[in-house]
């Protein structure tokens, strides 16, 4: 049986202010879905249909958007979701290496759901972090940069005891002191 | 260049904390720009400012350097129907992290040059496509944008001035083509992210088939610096075909990697070896990819000289792009790298058009066999051949970014590419 | 005039167009998979591209720059151009294939990209014979295949609907299907979905692809992406002979082609009509093959005691009717024509019975109100409405029809081809104890209920004529042979191969399929006894309509061929002024 999702009272007032700021309703459909998202954890066919419904615009049509961006999950994933960017810098900078530790770690590959339904691993493209190499993304929320086996040791123990990762400022190294001067 | 750099203070990213409370920008002329022009509509009539931002050659920062304010230019006359301002931050080419400081560290300087942009453009919507990977930012941003809100920099009547603009943050979800204008475009209508068919480019038919303007957050956030300053103040920045200040953002083997804001035209060497700390465990430089990754790589021997400006980029054989410097040493294996990158654009072709869909594929799977050991020589003609038939034969610039970064590598790396195929094994039956 | 050089051919054109219809217009040759006419232009597919230039003008003079020899400098578009997208500009200049080296190479290298992924199955592909993929890639594509990696993997022979069957690693993107749902039936059921190669169009999760519309979408696929459930395997195309015809499922006649093979109708595609259907026809029109085929009436059928039929023979069929005649007074025969049968054969009907002082002429039209939608579906269910009232038949219903049968006034009840006792709002009535006599091409719980059935032809048997809602005379051409026809002395009937190189000996060759049965005007010019009929065809039958009710004038076959139908002066759905029609003259 599937499971039946729906908008409250409270969703509909917050969707309506983003259909507020669009001439068409079309253009609410990425950030319902997100918001959607958020509230479910996953874009599944049933929450497609939900949001269909609920902006009347065609669900084919946002089977086709779910489907091209790769951040909606269109089944449902582990609790959470490491997102380890292998990509050119991150791949120089031992992306791949870090990639192999969290799969030899959670004993499953790249693509896959523990069985205990707690984490699932990707190797994504490059997440905009390039000078903090090699690095990963929380269920499309925190990065956090410069991986080693100790650090994700260390995310990975906290994930466990429910303690997401903070928002990691990266300050510009420009003002750094020791910098003027090489 | 001389060794200015050193005392160079920087405009975008300067050196004061918590900026990103509008009272702190405030503090340090914030805002004043935006003051200045509406205040003075008879010196800056939108038209002013367009002429300003083009005299002033703000090069498009995300790619393809196209100068702002002739893009402003063509916006047709208003007819008091809607016309957008859409501001680029879906950030999404390998090696590129920039923007992201924009709205972390001064984010009240690009909502200022969009508002500013606006005007000019007269424009009352103001969409910032985030990428969706960047919601810490984009909760960074959504407070700086509800504070000038509250202090009557967007909304109606700015400033009491006969202006409204109106700005709403959206984000994407995972798709590096939405950093192509017209798919950012669609993608922002809620649509899949397939590039349009130009002509009619944004101007003539942009969102929701209204004249629109597509730029850059740091293109933006150098608006308020021209409006401060002059465009002759701004042109003498940096280089002279290029000029301002430019984000620099340096990755890959690298020992102090990260974003740094100089003028444009910096040597490569002064940025690589003094800038950022020289190259990892004292290594030999390999090559540099100047620009993000579909700008071609360029070897460390032609290094020698050469600036971080458009024309001395393209005269060596690769492209400004984003100014996301990627650094590789000597121990780089390049197939390997070239295969990454093709990987990427394989998987993030949109698959509207056959050359990219079909070639991005072909392309990666053709590196995959020779890093994996089982590529011939003639698949390196093959990789060429493939190139040749995507480049320029589809709706966006997609392909020929794919295509640019092998061509090159096997151009520039031939001898590594022909080693690999020759460790081929072959069966003898 | 503004002005278009080609190839070195300099052409003229009045409307802002695009190129590649232009170049299409004049009968230009240019490879191409993803424009149609009708839907809007992505130029995805890549395959029309062109070079193109436009003249230097010299802004002071006005005039365009020339070079030594007097030519006209032309500064082309850096890249290649898509002749789909391109707006045709006065000057400018085009370079295809025939005249440019690079274009020839692009368009043989983006064939090469389409098929990598291409499954190639050609042989075992339905669409095979009739592709553009297959057929652009023998005239424009490479010699071979460079790719030498595993192919994408993708849904095969996926049921995207009831109706339709989806074959994804055939798909190459063109996005046709999903434009047809978005653009020209509206119901937005199909997208692309994922990305990059992996592309392939999908309805939404769990809903299926059940568009009354959905089948266009085969038509329109360039590929073998998109076949139909009902067609796959039944056939290769070249095997069959296509024949033009008319949707007789519905008022509005679009304008179809059927397919036979061995005188079997296997498919109905739509034939371009721009005055009625444009590219498109309705699903439900299409299953009308089967009624061509099955169930056929096949020689003429006869009570003799009790309830049970035995085929009879034509000669005795003409004698037991005319006997019947003879014994019944013209007042107590009650004529019935239809709606689902020709102009002609509602004529030669009303003529004969006219002749035999037969003077009220009764018809029930069939129309559901709401069962329309607005675009190629009517409210009328079948094909000739207009006709049978132009002919001056009185329009009544099932229900004062039925009640005329139970009453004891009718001797004599003749019915042309309309099975009026499956209509909804048919009161269950046996027909009393009149004599029942019925025309008609299929078996119906009507034709069950005759003293006599006479067989006639059906839509895809004879050449004949329809009038449309709208008031359109349009008309058929034999597809299949009947026991009486055949395709080598009938010029206008379609020869396929097997029709030219098959003999009757052949073993796919089955006699069964030709039915024995006769146009309905044939009928009653043999029924008359006194033949005064002197009709030798359904043409001549038209000609004489037209020569005689002022309404058709001016129409004949010649005409409705060349102006795929002619318009008659009467206004949609709108009873037709009695007055105007003029009684036809024996």
């Amino acid at each position: 049986m599937a499971e039946s999702f729906s908008f409250d009272g409270k969703d509909l007032e917050v969707i309506r202010k983003i259909l507020s700021r669009y001439p068409h309703k079309e253009a609410a459909i990425l950030p319902v879905l997100w918001y959607a998202q958020d509230k479910f954890g996953h874009t599944s066919p049933d929450v497609q249909h939900l949001v269909a419904r609920t902006l009347d615009v065609p669900e084919a049509h946002i089977h086709g958007v779910v489907s091209f961006y790769t951040q909606f999950y269109e089944k449902p994933m582990g609790r959470h979701v490491l997102d380890v960017c292998t990509c050119l810098s991150c791949q120089v900078c031992g992306g791949y290496d870090m990639l192999s530790y969290i799969e030899d770690k959670l004993g499953i590959r790249a693509g896959e759901t523990t069985p205990d339904g707690q984490f699932s691993l990707q190797s994504v493209e490059c997440l905009g972090a390039c000078g903090y190499a090699p690095m990963l993304q929380v269920t499309n929320k925190q990065y956090v940069n410069h991986l080693t086996p100790e650090k994700i040791d260390r995310l990975i123990d906290d994930l466990k005891a429910g303690i997401e990762p903070s928002f990691e400022s990266m300050p510009p190294k420009q003002h750094e002191k020791d910098n003027r001067l090489s | 260049m001389t060794d200015d750099w050193k005392t160079y203070k920087p405009l975008l990213l300067p050196d004061l904390p918590g900026l990103t409370d509008i009272e702190t920008y405030e503090k340090y002329e914030g805002y004043h720009a935006l003051k200045t022009v509406l205040d003075n509509p008879d010196t800056w009539s939108p038209e002013e400012v367009v002429l300003q931002v083009k005299d002033a050659n703000i090069r498009g920062r995300g790619g393809a350097g196209f100068n702002a304010g002739l893009k402003w230019s063509f916006m047709p006359p208003p007819d008091g129907k809607p016309r957008y301002l859409a501001c680029n931050g879906d950030e999404s080419e390998p090696g590129t992290f920039k923007d992201r400081k924009i709205f972390e560290f001064n984010p009240h300087l690009f909502i200022e040059g969009a508002i500013i942009a606006a005007y000019a453009i007269r424009a009352e919507q103001i969409y910032v496509y985030i990428r969706g990977e960047y919601r810490a930012w984009v909760r960074i941003l959504q407070k700086a944008v509800d504070q000038a809100y509250q202090k009557g920099y967007l909304g109606k009547n700015i400033l009491g001035a006969d202006f409204n603009a109106d700005m709403t943050l959206h984000m994407g979800a995972g798709a590096y083509i939405c950093g192509e204008e017209s798919s950012l475009m669609e993608s922002l209508e809620g649509k899949r992210g397939y590039p349009r068919v130009k002509p009619p480019f944004p101007a003539q038919r942009g969102l929701w088939g209204r004249p629109t303007t597509i730029n850059n957050i740091e293109t933006l956030a150098n608006v308020p610096l021209v409006i401060r300053n002059g465009s002759e103040w701004y042109r003498r920045i940096g280089a002279e075909t290029h000029p301002g200040p430019i984000l620099y953002g340096i990755s890959g083997h690298i020992n102090k990697p990260g974003v740094y804001e100089y003028p444009s035209g910096m040597s490569v060497h002064t940025l690589i070896h003094e800038v950022a700390g020289g190259i990892r465990k004292g290594k030999k430089l390999k090559a540099l990819i100047p620009g993000g990754s579909s700008t071609p790589p360029l070897r460390a021997d032609v290094l020698d000289g050469l600036t971080m400006d458009s024309d001395s980029l393209r005269k060596a054989g690769s492209m400004m792009g984003t100014a996301g410097m990627v650094i590789l040493d000597e121990d780089t294996d390049m197939v390997d790298v070239v295969w990454r990158i093709s990987h990427f654009y394989h998987h993030e072709s949109c698959g509207q058009c056959t050359p990219c869909r079909e070639g991005t594929g072909w392309l990666e799977k053709t590196l995959r066999k020779i890093r994996n050991g089982d590529g011939e020589m003639r698949d390196l003609d093959l990789l060429l051949a493939i190139c040749n038939r995507m480049e320029g034969r589809t709706i966006c610039a997609l392909a020929d970014a794919a295509a640019w970064p092998v061509r090159y590598s096997i151009e520039r790396f031939r001898d590594e590419f022909e080693a690999k195929c020759k460790q081929t094994v072959y069966a003898l039956s | 005039m503004p002005e278009i050089f080609i190839d070195y051919q300099r052409f003229e054109f009045e409307q802002p167009g695009k190129v590649l219809q232009f170049m299409l217009d004049a009968g230009l040759d240019l490879p191409f998979f993803c424009y149609h006419p009708c839907l809007s232009i992505p130029a995805n597919c890549r395959q029309c591209v062109v070079k193109a230039g436009m003249p230097v003008l010299n802004r002071e003079k006005g005039t365009f720059e020339l070079d030594d020899k007097g030519e006209r400098i032309i500064r082309y578009f850096p890249k290649l151009m898509t002749a789909c997208s391109l707006d045709l500009t006065d000057g400018m200049v085009i370079h295809t294939h025939h005249s440019d080296p690079l274009v020839k190479q692009a368009q043989a290298d983006n064939l090469e990209f389409i098929l990598i992924n291409h499954p190639l199955d050609c042989p075992i592909c339905d669409q095979a014979g009739e592709c553009p993929l297959q057929i652009l890639t023998y005239k424009y594509g490479p010699e071979g295949s460079r790719f030498e990696h595993k192919k994408v993997h993708k849904p095969k022979a996926f049921r995207l609907g009831p109706r339709v069957v989806l074959d994804a690693e055939r798909c190459i993107n063109c996005t046709r299907c999903v434009r047809f749902t978005d653009e020209i039936s509206k119901s937005h059921q199909l997208t692309i979905v994922s990305r990059g190669d992996k592309n392939y169009p999908l309805t939404a999760h769990g809903q299926e692809f059940d568009d009354p519309y959905s089948l266009n979408t085969v038509d329109i696929c360039p590929v073998g992406a998109l076949t139909s459930a009902d067609f796959r395997f039944k056939a290769r195309v070249w095997e069959m002979n296509q024949t033009p015809g008319i949707d007789i499922t519905n008022g509005k006649g679009c304008n179809t082609y059927l397919w036979t093979r061995d005188n079997l109708v296997l498919r109905i595609t739509p034939r371009q009509n721009d005055h009625v259907n444009s590219h498109w026809m309705p699903d439900s029109g299409r299953l009308a093959y089967q009624r061509f085929n099955e169930n056929r009436v096949h020689r003429p059928h006869i009570k003799l005691d009790g309830n049970d039929q035995v085929r009879t023979s034509w000669n005795n069929a003409i004698l037991t009717l005319r006997e019947q005649l003879e014994k019944t007074e013209a007042s107590e025969i009650l004529a019935i024509g239809s709606p689902h049968a020709p102009v002609e054969d509602n004529y030669a009907f009303r003529k004969f019975f006219k002749m035999h002082g037969v003077s009220e002429f009764f018809f029930v039209p069939d129309i559901r109100p709401g069962s329309g939608d607005g675009f190629l579906l009517s409210d009328d269910q079948t094909p000739n409405t207009n006709g049978v009232r132009l002919l001056d038949f009185k329009e009544t219903t099932c229900k004062n029809l039925s009640s005329k049968i139970q009453g004891d006034k009718y001797k004599l009840i003749v019915l042309l081809d309309d099975s009026l006792f499956d209509r909804p709002d048919w009161p269950a009535i046996d027909p009393g104890n009149s004599y029942f006599t019925v025309w008609a091409t299929n078996h119906t719980p009507t034709t069950a209920a005759a003293h006599l059935v006479i067989p006639v032809t059906c839509a895809a048997e004879h050449a004949a004529s329809y009038v449309n809602v709208d008031g359109r005379i349009q008309r058929t051409v034999a597809a299949k042979e009947t026991r009486y026809t055949n395709r080598r002395l009938n010029l206008e009937m379609s020869m396929g191969r097997l029709d030219h190189y098959g003999t009757q000996f052949d073993n796919w060759v089955d006699e069964k399929n030709r039915i024995d049965c006769i146009p309905a005007w044939e009928f009653f010019k043999k029924l008359d006894a006194e033949a005064r009929f002197d009709w030798n065809s359904s043409r001549e039958v038209l000609n004489e309509i037209s020569r005689t009710l002022p309404v058709f004038e001016g129409v004949s076959y010649e005409r409705m061929d060349t102006l795929l139908g002619v318009p008659l002066s009467i206004s949609r759905n709108t009873p037709v002024d009695q007055k105007k029609t003029i009684e036809p003259k024996p």
